[in-house]
């Protein structure tokens, strides 16, 4: 092998990683301090959830969470203050992070964890969605586990300055460019505005029975992380004493779940936290106020404001009775 | 292991730094070694199978080189055909004939006997059969000297590269190069750096971020409508190139870092101004595989009108069989057939250009009526099921209902993104190949930035979920 072009090869590729590690540095500066400077969108509100909330009573859980629980009913009728943590797309692993980050910092009086069977079924999306902790990796070192459910090398990956925040630029660009036109949310929050058809309701339905025979053929697993997750969410609570309810919102079908081969879920949640004295376990999937009501519903799996608002005085309610 | 995961960042480093410092004589070993590896790092056993076929197609192969007599030679070539096809049918087909049979059974009312094998399919083995047999035809026909080195011809075989997706190579092409000393050559590094790049850049940031929306639709069938499915098979089509050229780029620059010349497997079929014309650009080493040895032999063209389609069908159909054991796959070969057969018998009647702005014309309209017929069978091709499949086809009927478009508009708007990105580097490549070369620009700056800039994008706008390649499962 002759010397010279090996030797210009790796002078030029030391030279472009240098540029590269720069630049990395440079985009990624950049990026942090926008993230960072975001005043409405969920990325703030999973900053707000982690680093400042300090309410009496914090409810975590899925986007069913978020579009669900109204803080400021619940503070109306209880009198207490209240952050609704919950988090499109993410799950009990997310619930868990952003739980244990939480705790260390505040104890609040009342824990309200929303969760659906559907949580602890087999489904890879919900560690590959934890990658959006790694903004605040640098800060608190508990999330670098949770990273790691998405790949072991996620926290190698670190090295750039820029991945954090891979795959959030746009929603980035939106929540700063287009603050105004972002809704906001109230102490996270986010009703949603429009409403169900019973028609759709009805074609719904129809989907759901014919994807049941499909789904049924399955054998129905429960995924040993996710509740191990879930009891650590609850040995958390344990710990610290702190009541607990743990909560199926409703569901536009009656025996969704069921329809969903996630029979064996829903029994799980309701054994669990059945062990532990500070947890109330609700289940409003059967609930005949809100199954079959298209005009309580936004889409197929979350209420919109109007059945929000009945469901959150309904949780202040039992948030009142079990404080 | 897969090419987009550290594991092969490290590996790819450790095994090109050892070939150029190695001396000439012990390089085939070194990437033999390599590359049995890089195999193992799948199923570690199967590397027997890949052994036992390698052990039989070389001593066919000398033997068939020795042997004079016709019949003698078609016996040794029918054998060794015979035991790559009969390994490809037990461990990818032998459970679907089975249950086939099954089924067959059992409407006379009788029991399979046959137990189901519990295997799993050996990665990229319809790729290293073909290739294996592709060499033995070779030297059948005189075309190609059997091979006597065995390590050498193990590594044709197994050349980690593309061994798993291809290209599928002819040994006219590889073997030799082998037996050739590669220097260490700056030019072909750097290139082969840049296509690797750009491979990364077509899986992480397109196929990956659109696999998201697209597993969600096909995952879930029964519940989107007419629009969403029409989007998400628009998305799979974009998905499913830029995931195998993307593999397809990684494995040629990969060789021609190291001095190996791949052939080339996509010339940008979207560009396709008709059926035939997109099956001279979409995975080119199989299709001319299928055309040299199943076409061909079958009478090809020369044959009478009639034989000629019925030529062209079955190429096709075997081409969705060799996809895979289901029948969603034989609909999608047999729809391409289709779509062949019926250009061919159409051509003579298609309207002709009068003038350039005609001629512009007939080429775009030519261009999105084979993006249309390539996508609908696309649909068949990605669905789990034929039933999946017929329930997507089925729902298509609502087109014009408000499409789903995914959890939130972040993963939705990155794909149109990246569409547009990707659309944008194909049109010029394709109308204007020698403008805007910003990654080879004479200008250092301009180049240099590029490349930081292309692999900035890949970090902040990839997806690094690793991933499997589609067509590792063939």
């Amino acid at each position: 092998m002759k010397n010279k072009p090996v030797i210009r090869f790796f002078v030029r590729l030391a030279a472009f990683s240098v540029i590269l590690f720069a630049a990395d540095r440079l985009a990624g500066l950049a990026l942090k301090k926008i993230y960072f400077s975001q005043r409405v969108g969920q990325y703030s509100q999973t900053t707000y959830a982690l680093d400042s909330a300090k309410q009496d009573i914090l409810i975590f859980g899925s986007s069913r969470a978020a579009r669900h629980y109204s803080p400021y009913i619940i503070s109306k009728v209880s009198g207490l203050s209240c952050y609704n943590s919950g988090r499109d797309g993410l799950m009990i692993p997310y619930a868990a992070a952003v739980q244990e980050v939480s705790l260390a910092r505040h104890i609040p009086k009342m824990i309200i964890l929303d969760i659906s069977p559907r949580e602890l079924g087999i489904d890879r999306v919900k560690y590959e969605r934890l990658s959006i902790l790694l903004p605040y990796c640098a800060e608190h070192e508990q999330l670098i586990k949770y990273v790691k459910e998405v790949s072991p090398y996620e926290p190698d990956k670190l090295i750039s300055k820029t991945y954090p925040f891979n795959s959030s630029a746009f929603v980035m660009a939106c929540n700063t460019l287009l603050a105004k036109s972002v809704s906001k949310d109230e102490n996270g929050y986010l009703p949603l505005q429009n409403s169900l058809t019973k028609a759709e309701t009805d074609d719904y339905l129809k989907r759901m029975l014919a994807r049941a025979n499909s789904v049924h053929q399955k054998a129905e697993v429960a995924e040993d992380k996710a509740v191990a997750y879930f009891k650590q969410f609850l040995d958390n609570t344990a710990r610290y004493n702190i009541k607990t309810l743990v909560v199926i919102s409703p569901t536009i079908l009656k025996n969704a779940f069921y329809l969903d081969n996630k029979v064996l879920e829903r029994r799980l949640i309701e054994e669990i936290t059945g062990r532990y004295k500070n947890v109330t376990f609700l289940d409003y999937s059967k609930d005949p106020r809100f199954n079959g009501h298209p005009e309580k519903f936004a889409d197929y799996f979350h209420l919109n404001a109007e059945g929000s608002t009945e469901f959150s005085q309904l949780i202040a309610q039992n948030v009142k009775a079990n404080i | 292991m897969l090419f987009n995961s550290i594991e092969f960042v490290i590996f790819y480093i450790v095994v090109t730094t050892l070939y150029f410092l190695v001396p000439h004589k012990i390089r085939w070993l070194i990437l033999l070694a390599a590359s049995c590896y890089f195999y193992m790092a799948f199923v570690p056993i199967y590397i027997l199978i890949l052994g036992l076929t390698i052990v039989i197609d070389y001593i066919s192969a000398i033997y068939i080189e020795n042997e004079h007599h016709p019949r003698k030679r078609k016996i040794l070539l029918g054998l060794s055909l015979a035991t790559n096809i009969g390994i490809l049918v037990i461990f990818k087909y032998f459970n679907f004939l089975n249950l086939n049979f099954g089924f067959l059974l059992q409407k006379f009312n009788y029991h399979n006997p046959i137990p189901y094998l519990r295997i799993l399919l050996p990665i990229g083995l319809s790729f290293h059969t073909f290739q294996a047999m592709s060499y033995t035809i070779e030297v059948y026909r005189g075309n190609q000297k059997a091979e006597r080195h065995f390590g050498i011809y193990s590594l044709y075989v197994m050349f980690y590269p593309q061994l798993v997706a291809g290209p599928i190579e002819r040994p006219q092409n590889v073997l030799h190069q082998f037996r050739e000393k590669h220097q260490f050559d700056l030019s072909l590094m750097q290139s082969g750096l840049k296509l690797m790049l750009w491979g990364f850049f077509k899986k992480l940031v397109v196929a990956d971020r659109l696999s998201i929306f697209v597993s969600s639709v096909f995952g879930n069938p029964d519940i989107h409508n007419g629009t969403t499915i029409v989007i998400a098979a628009f998305f799979f089509a974009i998905q499913i190139y830029c995931d195998f050229s993307g593999y397809t780029d990684i494995a040629i620059g990969c060789a021609r870092t190291m001095g190996f010349d791949l052939m080339t497997n996509f010339h940008r079929p979207y560009f396709a101004s008709n059926i035939q014309d997109f099956w001279r650009r979409w995975h080119i080493s199989l299709s001319t595989w299928f055309r040299d040895y199943l076409y061909v032999p079958l009478g090809g063209s020369k044959a009478g009108t009639g034989r000629r389609y019925l030529n062209l069908f079955i190429v096709f159909l075997v081409s969705g069989i060799w996809h895979g054991a289901n029948y969603t796959y034989i609909i999608w070969g047999a729809l391409h057939g289709l779509y062949c057969v019926g250009y061919v018998a159409l051509k003579p009647y298609l309207p002709a250009a009068k003038n350039k702005f005609t001629a512009k014309l007939l080429n775009l309209s030519g261009i999105a009526v084979t993006v249309c017929l390539v996508t609908f069978a696309w649909i068949f091709f990605r669905a789990a099921s034929l039933h999946d499949a017929f329930t997507l086809v089925r729902n298509l009927r609502s087109f014009g209902a408000a499409p789903f478009i995914g959890d939130g508009l972040n993963n939705f708007a990155q794909c149109i993104l990246a569409i547009i990105l990707l659309f944008m580097l194909e049109y010029k490549l394709e109308y204007y190949p020698g403008k805007f070369n910003f990654f080879s620009s004479p200008n250092i700056v301009v180049r240099w930035g590029t490349l930081a800039f292309t692999i900035l994008w890949i970090v902040a706008f990839g997806v690094f979920n690793g991933g499997q390649f589609i067509y590792f499962q063939f």
